[in-house]
């Protein structure tokens, strides 16, 4: 009985609708209640800071700038006579930003970490592009696991630098010096990639713009 | 009475279509209900991605081919690395080969999840694309602990993957798979038996096999007519070949067989996905390969079977960091050709399940 | 002054407008113009707030079958969503193509909406509750019910673009169809009941459920069965949508309109959804009757079961093929409603009922 079977099946179709209008809803309300992001999430990028002195972590070597499939990142980190770089600028677009986390795996001294927000949305797509201070302040609740533990010189280094930047060439000698030991560790990464990596960074750059 | 004057109309159906998955624009000639001509009109979605990959390194053409079929992005990490990897001659390690199949076969059920909810919705019932989409949420929740996103992974890397899984992934995945297994039963029960959709779909837009063969369609749309072909087996990559499963065929090739295919192949992934997490090893999950990656010179062309056919990478290497050209092929273009094959002579309403049952998606036709 | 026959239960708010009106000192023909229009705009408001509480109601069911929450904001489980919903419509701008019919396109809405309200003239909401006891009530409701056709012709032609000629035609063939069916399944009940009125019809349903006529005629769940797969292919519903098959023909023929010339068709199809569940319960459901509660809670408990049972339907089903609606329609509905009638006829007539 073909008529009997057809009924049979669509009386068992609306079982299952049926079945499941007694069920809780599995969506939540969003602005209301909010899912809470894995740890390892890709939302935005921050900057993060030493947990001690609350300074940045990042020293400028630009690799995630280089490693960026979307020269999202801007680093304008100039040498100065020493061959040592100063961080003055970090900004990063986030609209042209895709999330891929390469400039996370790149950075080598935890400096930046794509942290599990996902609220930034904006009606102006030029308050998009977020500066180093912004990222920074975002970046302070971020909590991190410290890899860099066996440079903690460095730390110091980079806590010394921005105090000292702003002083006399002078002024700025004695921690410069006091910091020395510490620079070959930190060195050899920042040179090994400007040597292999520079051009590629720079030419991503100029195709985007 | 006057002899009643019909004419045939030209029908633009897209590129805004509720039923054209994305922006396809079919030029359709039509009498009355019956469609006597469609000329497909690609290239609305074109975002160059090739063209892109060319002016990136190796590492930073993953994300930009995360966009190339964004259903299942994660064959579309895996076969650039494989392509990749073939070049340079990288031995993956073997924990990093599970993950990836893991991964792999998670994403083919969420696309073939989506592939359920959105031809259900296409014949007109909207029910089983919320149900689909349930289930397709855990596979994303799998994902964003494991990677950090639920979409475009950038998970597989050159030589392994990007990151280990995190402690409670594998209890979860065991969880969803379950829950899959269980829940087909209501997918199957909702849809498999109905009359209604028996009639929209047996015997509709059948495709003979050697016509599937002609047009370069492949994947399930192609083993549902009966033509036993698929890449994880015919062409071995990864370790495929370590796992029992079976390859899902239909006979008759029309929209149902398409559909049922599909369920099966669900079916044969989790499978394979409980076995792959029985046998995970330990170990690295990421062999030692340079940032700064540099192939040598050469060419290579690397397949996998993903859930909409064959997907294709061909990379030309001239030993620089970054690739001389890169070529796609998608399952999508292929069975958006054979479209107008099968779907001329039908109703309107044929024309949308069989553009469902194909499974196109328009990102992949694209590039 | 002449009342509305039955509405006995409503009498003392009728005293009421009558005394309020006539104490401004109108003559007389002005002043039933003045009630009877006062009349109409009551029924109409109760309708179209009804309406959008079906659709308030359609739309927390659809999101219960498919574990949402569906509307939440606007009180209590989003309560007043829809009616803020026909606000914003209100408010919101026509857009008229270019190329349109203009008097066919203006008035299709129109018409869509007025005729699917025509119905409720005849349908008796419980005892002593309906505007118009007419002795052909069944004919009427019938006859009624079918000008949707018209409306839906008219916006198919008169929005002048393809998709919604193609949904105009459709829905054309589609609701001619199954009128027969609809009738047919509906005149085993007229056979029984003796008599045309729908007050009549209930009457002779009288006492408990047994009596009804779903359980008293011959074949009555055949009946039933076959007019709600009738009803809802006359309503436009899911599995019956194709006039508006959102995935094939994008939205059929309301696909040109906007605003509130896009919400009377939304709404009219509701109402007409209402309607085809009310004139199952009167006819096969035993209307009003029922026990200890007042009738008209009996009646619209048993319209909202009906309903309940459609929205089951349009959630669960995939949609039929155009030509494949016609074969059901012609190929099965048809003789099969038509042997249940004969034969049901036959019992009549020999006597073989209780």
């Amino acid at each position: 009985m073909d008529i009997v079977k057809d009924i049979k099946n669509l009386l068992a179709g609306m079982g299952i609708t049926g079945k499941h209008l007694g069920r809780h809803a599995i969506t939540i309300q969003y602005p209301e209640e909010k899912w809470t992001m894995p740890e390892r999430s890709r939302g935005i990028v921050v900057l993060l800071s030493d947990k001690k002195t609350g300074e940045l972590n990042c020293t400028g070597c630009e690799l995630c700038m280089r490693a960026c499939p979307t020269g999202a990142i801007m680093v304008h980190a100039p040498r100065d006579e020493k061959k040592k770089r100063h961080l003055k600028a970090f900004t990063i677009d986030f609209s042209l930003c895709c999330f891929c986390g390469l400039c996370e795996d790149a950075c080598n001294f935890c400096a930046l970490k794509m942290a599990p927000m996902y609220e930034f949305s904006t009606d102006d797509k030029e308050s998009l592009t977020w500066d180093m201070k912004t990222l920074q302040e975002i970046g302070r609740d971020v909590d991190y696991v410290d890899t860099r533990k066996k440079k903690k010189p460095v730390k110091k280094t980079e806590a010394a630098k921005p105090a000292g930047k702003p002083a006399d060439k002078s002024a700025d000698k004695p921690p410069d010096k006091s910091a020395e030991p510490a620079l070959p560790e930190a060195k050899p990464a920042t040179e090994d990639e400007p040597t292999t990596d520079q051009p590629s960074g720079n030419e991503t750059k100029e195709g985007e713009q | 009475m006057p002899d009643l004057r019909t004419e045939e109309f030209v029908v633009n159906m897209g590129p805004h279509h509720p039923s054209t998955h994305g922006v396809c624009r079919l030029i359709l000639t039509m009498d009355g209900e019956k469609v006597l001509k469609i000329v497909p009109v690609v290239g609305y979605l074109h975002r160059s991605l090739e063209k892109i990959c060319e002016n990136r390194t190796y590492p930073q053409c993953i994300p930009i081919l995360d966009r190339f079929e964004y259903v299942t992005a994660m064959s579309c990490n895996y076969v650039f690395s494989l392509a990749a990897e073939r070049l340079a001659e990288i031995e993956v390690p073997e924990r990093a080969e599970y993950l990836r199949v893991i991964m792999l076969e998670l994403n083919r059920i969420a696309s073939h999840l989506i592939f359920y909810g959105v031809t259900a919705m296409d014949i007109g019932a909207l029910t089983p694309f919320l149900y689909g989409l349930r289930e397709r949420e855990m596979i994303m929740d799998l994902f964003e602990m494991t990677c950090g996103q639920r979409l475009t992974f950038n998970y597989i890397r050159i030589g392994g993957v990007a990151k280990d899984i995190p402690a409670e992934f594998i209890p979860y995945c065991r969880k969803t798979v379950s829950v899959i297994r269980e829940k087909l039963n209501d997918y199957e029960g909702l849809l498999n038996e109905n009359p209604i959709w028996l009639v929209r779909n047996k015997n509709i837009g059948v495709l003979p096999p050697d016509v599937g063969i002609a047009y370069g369609v492949s994947g399930p749309s192609l083993r549902a007519s009966g033509v036993d072909y698929d890449l994880r087996r015919d062409d071995p990559y990864s370790i495929y070949d370590r796992f029992d499963w079976k390859v899902a065929t239909r006979s008759n090739g029309d929209c149902y067989d398409r559909y049922l295919v599909r369920l099966d192949e669900i079916k044969q992934s989790v499978r394979i996905i409980e076995q792959a997490l029985d046998g995970l090893p330990e170990g690295p999950v990421k062999a030692k390969v340079s940032p700064n990656f540099k192939p040598p010179e050469g060419e290579t062309y690397a397949r996998v079977e993903n859930s909409r056919g064959e997907l294709g990478v061909y990379i030309q290497s001239d030993g620089t960091k970054k690739p001389y050209r890169v070529k796609t092929r998608g399952g999508s273009f292929n069975q958006l050709q054979v479209l107008p094959v099968i779907g001329t002579g039908g109703l309107i309403a044929d024309l949308v399940a069989i553009f469902a049952s194909l499974d196109i998606i328009l990102p992949e036709v694209d590039r | 002054m002449i009342w509305p026959v039955a509405f006995a239960e409503l009498r003392p708010i009728f005293d009421w407008l009558y005394d309020m009106v006539s104490s401004t000192g109108l003559p007389e023909p002005w002043l039933s113009v003045v009630i009877y229009t006062g009349l109409g705009a009551m029924m109409f408001g109760v309708l179209a707030v009804l309406a959008l509480y079906l659709v308030w109601w359609e739309r927390k069911i659809s999101a219960h079958i498919q574990q949402r929450f569906g509307p939440m904001r606007h009180g209590w489980h989003g309560w007043y969503q829809t009616i803020m919903d026909a606000i914003k419509l209100l408010q919101k701008e026509h857009v008229d193509v270019a190329t349109r019919d203009k008097f066919v396109f203006f008035w299709a809405p129109v018409m869509c909406f007025v005729a699917a309200f025509l119905a409720y003239v005849t349908i008796p909401f419980g005892e002593g509750l309906i505007v118009a006891d007419l002795n052909i009530g069944v004919l009427y409701i019938m006859a009624v019910t079918t000008f949707t056709i018209i409306s839906l012709l008219m916006a198919g032609w008169g929005s002048n673009n393809k998709y919604a000629l193609l949904g105009g035609m459709r829905s054309a063939a589609q609701v001619v169809s199954y009128e027969v069916p609809m009738v047919a399944s509906i005149l085993v009940v007229v056979v029984f009941a003796g008599s045309l009125s729908m007050v009549d019809i209930v009457r002779a349903q009288d006492g408990m459920f047994y009596n009804w006529f779903i359980f008293r005629l011959p074949f009555g769940p055949i009946a039933f069965l076959t007019y709600i797969v009738a009803a809802t292919a006359e309503a436009n519903r899911t599995p019956f949508d194709i006039p508006e098959a959102e995935q094939e023909l994008v939205a059929g023929f309301n696909i040109e309109y906007s605003g509130m010339k896009f919400a009377m068709f939304f709404l009219a199809e509701f109402v007409n959804m209402f309607t085809v569940s009310a004139i199952a319960v009167t006819l096969f459901l035993g209307g009003w009757n029922g026990v200890f509660l007042p009738s008209w809670f009996w009646f619209l408990l048993k319209t909202f079961a009906v309903v309940l049972l459609l929205m089951l339907f349009r959630w669960t089903y995939p949609r039929l093929r155009v030509d494949q609606l016609m074969e059901f329609a012609w190929k099965f509905l048809v003789p099969l409603t038509f042997a249940n009638l004969i034969l049901g006829a036959w019992m009549k007539y020999a006597g073989w009922y209780w």
